[in-house]
């Protein structure tokens, strides 16, 4: 589904004139299978967001090539990029990252208003896709009259409802408290299994790498593979 | 992202800062209006200059001039297209002299044809038109240049003439090449009076003869005077002729007096004058778009700042849409359209403003002026202070709601610039 070959990048610091390279990838090569749950795991700063950055097309590697389900992704340009983003990747955050300005039921239908759908259709999708993940009750809440979980779950929602073969998430239960955790992991289980939908999740916490099908584990810009695993 | 659904995102944001954005609105209808009432004071003082020089003449009037005139040159004058009539009238260019027991006067006399005179709207006032060589037409102020030398009233005024015109004899007199009076006198018959000018300052006093005169007239002259050797020597002739064409419509008076021109006729009409005053009101009117532009400009500076502070408090929501995948064209119409919003709705309530003003500024403003000045001398002229022609709202609006999606622009292209990972990384 995604591959990455040979994958590099480093960073500039220090001021002008005195500038460092600071290489924080150093030549990964990986795959992650369709339908499965990838997590990447690694202490802070080791670099799992900067992978995942260069993998949505946030930024574009110093050298190495990304290709996803075929297509190579490494060399679009920003608007390429964007459209493929919109077509095949949704986002999970750790932080949400909802639109403050719209409701719940808004920030879900945000994507596919973007993709140019005709009102009354995108009405009948996120109106299905609210009352499957359990969000009917607060739709017509803002961002800041709901909790972490609901959050989470809202944007979980806006992730999916353009169908895209793989979801990114950067820490998806980092603000959450355990017990709210849970309840999200298994969401993204449930909708893997249920729809085949290509997680790829970013964390430092073991117990969350757990859930995951496979689990690499990143440290000092290199990645290791640790194992097909599998939850209870 | 479809059409109406970008309408609504914008409204959305609107909505969201309906102060500041009242202000700014604000600011660019005062700067629109301004450049909107500031010209349209260029185009009332057009109007009303332009309506002064029309109603003082015959407008479709073209005085033509040419060393020799005569009737075969009329006749080809009057084939021409849009010709209405053609008025060839002959002076007399010598002394005259017309007499009514004792009163005198030197009245001119001009042979005319008033078959022309009257498709050139000539009309009497009473009577009839002339029928045999001697029957004239007199000009509705005739009598008052009739005056007795003997006589003067309590003023110190000769008395003139205030007996019957109608049906009236009077012994008309012309003058030999040194302007002495020539002892053979006619004697002519009033049978009409011209009707009075348009404009109260006009006079008109003279005798109006048909062509069948001029045998008798030309007798009594070159029994005195030697008759000129060739026809170019005019000093020696006793009539000269002068020409007015008069067109059908005022428009069509510039193309038939550039013709004239082309085939090498002197030429004056109302489109000349026009053409002059035409272009130096083009110039005050474009000279005072100018200086309300700059007012629209001061205004952008506050678009800017509104577009500007926009994208910065929405660098994150900014930074989500990118990351789903919205196009940075689109996000940047985005906010090109939010200005836009400002400037048409500023020009919109600018032109709704500018028109309130205007229809004020012209009911009060001649009051004001008359006060001021006193009534005679604002009388009889329609002053219109305040115009505000369809062209003036187009050009207005084109200049605001160019100037505010100039000022959107760069705002615009730094929401496109944002860099997703920064903008995800804000703080809520
Ligand atoms: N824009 C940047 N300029 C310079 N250095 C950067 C930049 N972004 C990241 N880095 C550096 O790259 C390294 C990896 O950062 P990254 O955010 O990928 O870490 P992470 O594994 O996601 O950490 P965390 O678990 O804390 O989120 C860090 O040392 C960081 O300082
Ligand atoms: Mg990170």
């Amino acid at each position: 589904m995604i591959s990455v070959r040979n994958l590099n990048h480093s960073f500039k610091i220090g001021k002008k004139g005195k500038e460092k390279r600071v290489p924080v990838l150093k030549g990964l090569t990986f795959d992650v299978p369709e339908g499965e749950i990838v997590s990447i795991i690694g202490k802070s700063g080791s670099g799992k967001s900067t992978l995942l950055h260069i993998m949505a097309g946030f930024l574009t590697p110093e050298s190495g090539e990304i290709s996803v389900q075929g297509i190579q992704t490494s060399s679009f340009n920003e608007v390429e990029s964007a459209k493929f983003r919109l077509d095949h990747f949704g986002f999970v955050f750790q932080n949400f990252q909802l639109m403050p300005g719209l409701t719940a039921f808004e920030n879900v239908e945000l994507p596919l208003t973007l993709k140019g759908i005709s009102k009354s259709e995108r009405q009948k999708k996120v109106k299905d896709l609210m009352q499957s993940v359990g969000l009917t009750d607060v739709q017509d809440h803002y961002p800041n009259e709901l909790s972490g979980g609901q959050q989470q779950r809202v944007s979980i929602a806006r992730a999916l409802i353009t169908d895209p073969p793989i979801i990114f998430a950067d820490e998806p239960t980092g603000s959450l408290d355990s017990e709210t955790e849970q309840d999200v992991l298994l969401l993204i289980q449930s909708l893997n299994k249920t729809r085949g939908i290509t997680f790829v999740i970013i964390t430092h916490d073991d117990e969350v790498a757990q859930t995951a099908d496979r689990v690499y584990r990143m440290h000092d810009g290199i990645l290791t593979e640790g194992g097909v695993q599998h939850a209870i | 992202m479809q059409f109406r659904d970008q309408i609504s995102f914008v409204g959305q944001h609107i909505k969201k800062n309906k102060m500041r954005v009242f202000m700014t609105v604000l600011a660019a209808t005062m700067g629109t209006a301004f450049l909107i009432v500031l010209a349209s004071v260029g185009f009332g003082l057009h109007e009303t200059i332009r309506g002064e020089v029309l109603s003082n003449r015959l407008v479709t009037q073209i005085e033509v001039f040419s060393s020799e005139m005569h009737e075969e040159k009329v006749a080809e004058l009057k084939k021409r297209d849009h010709v209405k009539a053609v008025v060839f009238r002959q002076n007399i260019g010598t002394e005259q002299q017309s007499s009514i027991g004792n009163f005198t006067g030197n009245n001119p006399l001009i042979v005319t044809d008033f078959i022309e005179e009257e498709k050139a709207n000539f009309e009497l006032q009473e009577g009839r038109l002339p029928e045999k060589a001697n029957e004239v037409i007199v000009g509705s102020n005739f009598a008052e240049y009739l005056m007795n030398q003997q006589d003067e009233n309590k003023d110190g005024e000769f008395t003139t003439y205030d007996g019957k015109l109608i049906g009236e004899q009077f012994i008309y007199q012309v003058g030999d090449n040194e302007g002495e009076l020539i002892e053979d006198e006619m004697m002519l018959t009033i049978v009409g009076i011209g009707k009075k000018p348009a404009k109260d300052w006009e006079q008109d006093q003279k005798i109006y003869a048909d062509a069948s005169i001029i045998p008798e007239l030309e007798k009594i002259y070159y029994t005195h005077v030697d008759k000129p050797a060739d026809d170019h020597s005019d000093a020696q002739q006793l009539f000269y002729g002068n020409v007015n064409v008069y067109a059908d419509k005022l428009e069509n008076v510039k193309a038939i007096s550039t013709a004239l021109k082309d085939d090498g006729y002197s030429v004056y009409s109302i489109s000349d004058e026009l053409d002059q005053l035409d272009v130096f009101f083009l110039a005050l009117k474009a000279g005072l778009v100018f200086v309300g532009t700059i007012a629209i400009l001061i205004s952008s500076i506050g678009i800017f700042n509104t577009m500007t502070m926009a994208v910065t408090e929405r660098t994150r929501e900014i930074g989500v849409m990118k990351a789903i995948g919205a196009d940075p064209k689109l996000i940047q119409r985005l906010f090109l359209m939010e200005s836009a919003w400002i400037g048409i709705v500023g020009t919109v309530l600018a032109v709704v403003i500018s028109y309130g003003v205007s229809i004020v500024s012209n009911y009060v403003l001649p009051i004001i002026v008359t006060a001021a000045l006193g009534e005679e001398d604002f009388g009889d002229m329609t002053v219109t202070f305040s115009v505000i022609p369809w062209q003036l709202v187009v050009i207005a609006s084109t200049i605001s709601i160019g100037v505010a999606m100039i000022s959107g622009w760069r705002p615009a292209r730094k929401a496109t610039k944002i860099d997703v990972i920064n903008a995800l990384r804000q703080e809520l």
